[in-house]
């Protein structure tokens, strides 16, 4: 039977009415075959595992070598509580460590500014002082588990504080391993938690990576973050674009401050969305590696073989959770999961059923952990490297993903790069069209959610544990803020911060300084005060 | 030209019509007085900021209740300065409202502010964006901002803007902010409701041959280049230069001043406002604002008085009705439509009379 | 008679930078017809309520993921009371527990949306309200 043959006999079987479109509203062939895949030369877009340009896989063994770190994002109440939930997740088979700091904290303030009322410890631990690592991390091994830190505008003062505390412990800097978000561009494009204009918060950022390149040598400095753009409603060609165009730009402004890219490019990590379209997303980790690889080797001329590599840590998607029939959530990220580790993550973070109601309990945890085993020991996903490789249809996908993203970085070089498309609104305008977009969908049925606008359970009970934060949370993290602010030194504090500010007005690199204020336990949002009386604050207006 | 407007109110008895509204506005009932009470004019007048805030609602909403509203209204007001901000989308007029809003409160100025956003003209729906640009001026007692959606206004401005003016105004602010819907075309009504026009441009955006066309650029007091901070502002300045030399404007008033700012990094506002104050002062000395206010005023009894003719002609004589069957008439046959104008307009005097015998069988 | 335009404030109280839901809501808005004052992220209770009175806005809608529901619709609803503002219908979304909802009910808030609800339910709603609100 020939092609057209086959074609009529389809067409002629009585098709279903329904959109075959993925979930970002690509459209899609009945079937992919040789002939998608004629105009590519296969050997040379996908190579070998380990092998530029790394289609296949950042490493040559893959998950036969080592699994996915399995790390589950946590924090929430006090420094206490959260150091308890991080020894139970050890004590379960956790293999890193990765912190969810509060609202008030994600801006740069303390617990005890008047904004941060009824938000302390809410979505996460609250940190205002060294004092408050030390509660966190206390008799977790820092030098032997990984840690992570979600944080983006205060993170190179969060970043001090931590490095203050291993000080104290006696932990040479060179023994900690990590990653620190500190992804500010995503920040004005998606998740809207910055503090100063985009110069100065890149300046930051570039000095940190001068700094651990010099002293901090296994972290990493930066973790470009996709995962918010799509949680803010992008499509998948998006978040890919978006992030690599970010990582461009954090590496235009190191290379113009003067760094050599094969110094500070090898600490460079990502941070993607594993949302519920299954083979999109597999295409789009894949895509995510190959496009890094070339711009890094063939625009930015790096030379170490570490500085091409796109290692990313994968998220289950948390806005496909559902509040309806919240059961269906452990089926939903099993799905994603296994997608973000068919597109060869290094580390993966499943969501708890319940985050659509609240913060999640521990029992939901333990079952989002346990999923992720089922995946590395069960499943057999693990035992053969890039399984999908060089199926018609994932190949294809991939390389639509990557045209569409070279688009994408085409279309924000004419806006004159990152920063001013942000400032135009040029990001947050695709993201919230679709958005809407797929919100209409939804609407009109022509995507289904399932329990949400098609198999509906009318009179729905709940009947899941949640976790509560309890009300005297804040009141214990504002009287011990108190406390340390009596007890602390603080000439010496106005000193290091007096110091840092007249730093942060000439150009030398902020970080000795930075950690010189968190040594003598200087707050963060004392910090945060130091800082914008010199760089002020940024405004953004709405784009729709 | 819209479908004639009617609009009836029950409480005067008289239906309004005019010909450059283009809906049609019936009301009947008596649920229109109440929110209309005493209570309502005592709170205004004692300072209630919810009162002044439903008086806008009132004459938003109730065009019928207009003139009442004025009556009361104009007795009270004080003459406040009317500035209009207008210029093409996205030039920044939100944030350079917004910086010389502050300035002027901390000259001691009370101040109103008007944001028009323009109504969608598919859903009626309108998203009304620049308060958020205006963040830092909230809460100031000092200040009152209203945002408005365009509705069936055309020229940057809602219909019920001037009278939402007339709300600031009597309510004891001095200085009015009249934000314009981001406009290019022709049709400007900021033109004939503000006592002082800013216009805002930026850099390389071809805003110049948009202004062109609006003929703003003559009507303009004050010229803003915002955003001057990007390239192109001194090819602007120099367009506009060349442009005064060119005018249409009287010699005898002069160019107006062109300044810069970046207010984003609020630079150049101290400029552009303290230049804004010096235009007010002199226009006040030298009776130009007088002026325009009289001619607002002028302006308004014609349009009045012609709504209120039209009304009862074209309700006495059916002319609506009749000029559609004419037009449809002189188009079939290629006519000229003079005839019929002559021979229609030769009726007015007859139908006043016979309006005037009418009204005396009514009592 | 022309329908009466419906004025509401869409905001999003506290910390959270999670604005997708309040964009889209306030799209959808505009799309039914109403007039959507957008006030945007990290708005005080205070600087709503002054948005709302200023604009006699009919309805106040707000976007809370942080898990801060309770402190912020609260102190909205106690200013909106205090400011004569008590007859306007306070409304929202977020991550909102079931039990959480019940409390904000007996504060006199009207309904809170969550994830999955449908837009059309949004504006259904709000007209229907208006609605029983007379002239």
């Amino acid at each position: 039977m020939d092609k057209k043959a086959w074609e009529k006999k389809f067409r002629n079987s009585g098709l279903r009415e329904a959109d075959f479109s993925t979930i970002s509203g690509r459209p899609l062939e009945p079937l992919y075959d040789w002939d998608d895949l004629a105009d590519l030369n296969l050997k040379k877009e996908l190579a070998y595992p380990g092998e530029y340009p790394y289609t296949r896989g950042v490493h040559p063994s893959m998950y036969r070598g080592k699994l996915w770190t399995m790390r589950q994002f946590a924090g929430m109440g006090t420094p206490q509580q959260t150091n308890q939930r991080y020894k139970f997740l050890l004590e379960k088979g956790q293999t890193g460590l990765s912190v969810a700091f509060d609202n008030p904290t994600l801006y740069g303030w303390d617990s005890d500014h008047a904004l941060s009322i009824g938000e302390v410890g809410r979505t996460g631990v609250a940190v205002d002082t060294m004092e408050d690592m030390e509660i966190l991390f206390d008799e977790i091994p820092l030098d032997k588990v990984s840690t992570s830190m979600t944080i983006n505008a205060p993170a190179s003062w969060i970043f001090a504080m931590f490095l203050a505390n291993a000080e104290k412990r006696h932990i040479p800097f060179a023994e900690l391993r990590g990653t620190l978000q500190n992804d500010i561009l995503k920040e004005y494009i998606a998740q809207k938690e910055w503090i100063f204009p985009p110069e100065p918060h890149l300046r930051l950022i570039t000095d940190l990576m001068a700094f651990c390149a010099d002293h901090v040598p296994q972290w990493n400095t930066i973790s470009i973050s996709g995962y918010h753009i799509r949680e803010a409603g992008s499509t998948a060609a998006q978040e890919l674009a978006f992030t690599l165009a970010d990582g461009f730009a954090y590496v235009e402004h190191a290379l113009r401050a003067g760094l050599d890219i094969d110094d500070f490019a090898p600490r460079l990590s990502f941070f993607f969305n594993a949302h519920l379209d299954f083979f999109e997303e597999i295409a789009k980790l894949r895509a995510a590696r190959r496009i890094w690889a070339r711009h890094m080797k063939e625009r930015f001329k790096a030379k170490n073989p570490r500085s091409w590599l796109c290692r990313f840590h994968v998220q289950t998607a948390g806005c496909s959770l559902t509040a309806q029939q919240p059961e269906l959530n452990i089926v939903r990220t099993a799905l994603e999961a296994l997608a973000g580790v068919l597109g060869g993550c290094q580390s993966l973070h499943t969501n708890s059923m319940d985050e659509a109601l609240a913060l999640p309990s521990e029992k939901a945890v333990e079952i989002a952990l346990r999923t992720q085993q089922v995946i590395a020991f069960e499943s057999g996903a693990a035992n053969v490297i890039d399984p999908l490789g060089g199926s018609y249809f994932v190949e294809k996908l991939t390389n639509e993903l990557e045209e569409e993203a070279e688009r994408y970085f085409r279309k924000i070089e004419e806006h004159g790069g990152v920063v001013p498309a942000i400032e135009k609104g040029f990001f947050q305008r695709e993201i919230t069209r679709a958005a809407y977009e797929y919100q209409m969908a939804l609407s009109r049925k022509r995507k289904i959610s399932v329990g949400v606008n098609e198999f509906v359970n009318e009179d729905e009970r709940l009947e899941i544990p949640l976790l509560e934060i309890d009300e005297s949370v804040e009141k214990d993290q504002v009287r011990r803020l108190g406390e340390v602010r009596k007890r602390r030194d603080n000439g010496a504090v106005r000193a290091k911060l007096e110091a840092l500010e007249k730093a942060a007005a000439g150009t030398a690199n902020l970080t000795p300084f930075l950690l010189d204020c968190a040594r003598v336990y200087g707050t963060l949002g004392e910090i945060s005060a130091a800082l914008i009386s010199v760089f002020g604050e940024y405004q953004e207006q709405p784009f729709f | 030209m819209g479908r004639p407007l009617a609009i009836y109110s029950s409480r005067h008895q008289r239906i309004y019509l005019g010909l450059d509204r283009n809906y049609i506005f019936v009301r009947t009932g008596a649920s229109i007085g109440r929110s209309l009470g005493p209570e309502l004019w005592d709170d205004f007048f004692k300072g209630s900021r919810l009162a002044c805030a439903r008086l806008i609602t009132l004459v938003e909403n109730s065009p019928e209740l207009v003139p009442e509203i004025r009556d009361k209204l104009i007795p009270r007001q004080k003459g406040a300065i009317r500035v209009g901000i207008t210029g093409p989308p996205g030039v920044g007029k939100s944030t350079v409202t917004a910086a010389l809003v502050r300035r002027a409160v901390k000259a001691g100025h009370t101040v109103g502010v008007i944001a028009v956003d323009p109504t969608s003209p598919f859903t009626g729906g309108a998203f009304l964006g620049d308060r958020v640009r205006m963040l830092s001026l909230i809460g100031d007692p000092h200040i009152f901002i209203r945002s408005q959606a365009s509705r069936d206004g055309h020229g940057g401005l809602s219909p019920s803007t001037p009278y939402v003016a007339d709300v600031f105004d009597a309510f004891g602010m001095d200085r009015i902010f009249i934000e314009t819907v981001g406009v290019g075309q022709a049709e400007l009504d900021v033109l004939t409701c503000a006592d002082l026009i800013v216009l805002v441009l930026q850099p390389a955006t071809g805003d110049i041959i948009q202004a062109l066309k609006a003929g703003i650029i003559e009507a303009a007091d004050l010229l803003l280049i915002n955003k001057s901070d990007l390239s192109g502002t001194e090819s602007l300045l120099e367009s506009l230069r060349f442009l005064f030399e060119i005018s249409a404007r009287p010699t005898t008033i002069p160019a107006p001043p062109v300044l810069t700012a970046a207010a984003l990094h609020n630079r150049g506002l101290d400029e552009a406002y303290k230049e804004i104050e010096r235009l007010i002062s002199g226009h006040v000395a030298s009776g130009r604002i007088r002026e325009k206010k009289r001619l607002r005023l002028e302006g308004e009894m014609k349009s009045s008085v012609l709504q209120d003719l039209w009304g009862r002609f074209a309700a006495l004589t059916n002319a609506p009705e009749k000029m559609r069957t004419a037009a449809e008439n002189l188009l079939e046959n290629g006519r000229s439509p003079y005839p019929f104008i002559r021979n229609l307009c030769a009726r007015i005097t007859m139908e006043v009379r016979d309006e005037r015998t009418n009204r005396k069988d009514h009592g | 008679m022309a329908e009466k335009k419906i004025k509401i404030i869409i905001a999003k109280p506290g910390l959270d930078g999670h604005d997708r839901g309040a964009k889209v809501v306030a799209r959808a808005l505009v799309e039914a017809g109403m007039e959507v004052v957008y006030l945007g992220l990290r708005q005080t209770p205070e600087s709503i309520v002054n948005a709302a009175l200023e604009e006699d806005a009919d309805v106040v809608g707000l976007s809370i993921l942080s898990g801060a529901h309770m402190t912020h619709f609260k102190r909205v609803k106690e200013l909106m009371d205090k400011n004569g503002l008590g007859d306007r219908l306070l409304t929202g979304g977020g991550i909102i527990p079931t039990k959480d909802q019940d409390k904000l009910k007996d504060l006199g808030v009207g309904k809170v949306f969550g994830p999955g609800d449908d837009l059309q339910s949004i504006v259904d709603y709000i007209r229907k309200w208006r609605g029983s609100q007379g002239d």
